[in-house]
């Protein structure tokens, strides 16, 4: 995947304003802790932390990892498929739910991100989700 | 009465920082906590976390405020006072004194996975063999020698990660008061720092940042966010200060 965007003249590095696809996993456990606090029960917030806890050691990244180059590989050889598909493929279908992050498992558990996000996050401008649409565009990234 | 929810402090002087009507202020001499009421049966936790993002978020951008932990509760506003604000008033008010002009910019590097392992077994004599011997077998019959295979590509991920998280580090670093590595999400993610920048510097951080986005990226893709509440400076009241990363 040979992608080199010369970016635009004139184009400024800013922060992104935040939407909350960008700093869940930021809110979810920073700030001040007070000694004599409840955690409020929420629905779903089980499912948050259970989901929070991602196994960078365990059999399953390995062969997630395995599969990587394995792709790799096979993509080399034959030729006929491009990378980005089959990396794609691999994002998609082989990377399981315990693997695939955190982050997305969240958005999922919480409906952001998917496309319905949109009047939640209104007022957010240019930058948003990291959703499964914007995954399967990753070729067309890097401008960013 | 139902309990209430907290979201952050501010100082009492600052004002109402946030319009929603449902969120108050609870003050105690110079510091106020941002509260609403809160019923605890079927809360949905998106519709709270939203909730707490906005308000910190627009109390953020006329304060200076404090991120609380999302989902704190406490029992009624004075509970609030009594059991928070009035024993922890000074450290409070010396926590808004410092982090006063100062934002959060967090940076996440995520790697494109093909140029990723591209490199690694470019640079791996001993993943480039064993990948050649796992493709010659059968599936099942690879099944250790591929979990062995994942180990090293594993341990290899970890060292370009290090290698790539000191070299944002030296560029951004300086620029930056203080700087926390937070913890990876996805086994893609090169990097997630959040720096605490003076307000005044942020465009010559955003400047940086530009450079270093060119500098990486055949290999990772950057999100920069902000600028956010102190969301990751205000968490440890044991080490303040510290870098978290080591």
């Amino acid at each position: 995947m040979a992608v080199s965007h010369a970016a635009p003249s004139g184009y400024l590095e800013r922060p992104k304003p935040s939407g909350l696809a960008d700093v869940i996993d930021i809110i979810l456990d920073k700030g001040l802790v007070i000694d004599a606090y409840v955690r409020v029960s929420l629905i779903g917030i089980e499912i948050l932390t259970i989901d929070a806890r991602i196994v960078i050691a365990s059999v399953d990244t390995y062969l997630r990892f395995a599969e990587a180059v394995g792709r790799l590989n096979i993509a080399e050889e034959d030729g006929s498929q491009g990378l980005p598909e089959l990396l794609e493929g691999m994002t998609e279908s082989g990377a399981r739910s315990k693997t695939k992050g955190a982050v997305e498992g969240l958005k999922d558990t919480l409906g952001i991100g998917g496309g319905d996000d949109d009047d939640d996050e209104g007022r957010e401008k240019p930058k948003r989700r990291r959703t499964s649409a914007q995954r399967s565009r990753r070729r067309d990234e890097g401008d960013e | 009465m139902s309990e209430v929810h907290v979201y952050g402090i501010v100082r009492a002087g600052d004002g109402r920082p946030v319009e929603d009507p449902n969120v108050r202020r609870v003050v105690h001499r110079e510091v106020a906590a941002l509260v609403s009421d809160i019923d605890r049966g079927g809360l949905l936790a998106s519709s709270v976390l939203r909730t707490h993002w906005r308000v910190l978020e627009e109390a953020a951008s006329n304060a200076t405020v404090l991120p609380v932990r999302f989902g704190t509760v406490m029992a009624d506003d004075r509970a609030v006072v009594e059991q928070y604000l009035e024993p922890l008033h000074d450290e409070l008010a010396s926590g808004l004194a410092e982090m006063d002009g100062k934002v959060q910019l967090t940076l996440k590097g995520t790697y494109r996975e093909d140029a990723l392992m591209a490199g690694i077994v470019a640079r791996s004599r001993a993943i480039d063999r064993l990948r050649s011997e796992v493709e010659k077998l059968p599936e099942a019959a690879a099944y250790y020698k591929r979990i062995e295979l994942g180990q090293l590509v594993a341990a290899e991920v970890e060292a370009t990660r290090e290698r790539d998280t000191q070299h944002v580090l030296q560029q951004l670093e300086p620029l930056a008061i203080t700087v926390r590595a937070e913890a990876q999400s996805t086994l893609k993610a090169a990097f997630n720092l959040a720096f605490l920048v003076d307000r005044s510097r942020v465009d010559k951080f955003s400047g940086a940042v530009a450079t270093l986005r060119r500098d990486v990226r055949d290999w990772i893709d950057l999100r920069y966010v902000g600028p956010l509440p102190p969301y990751s400076f205000t968490g440890d009241r044991v080490d303040p200060g510290a870098a978290a990363w080591a």
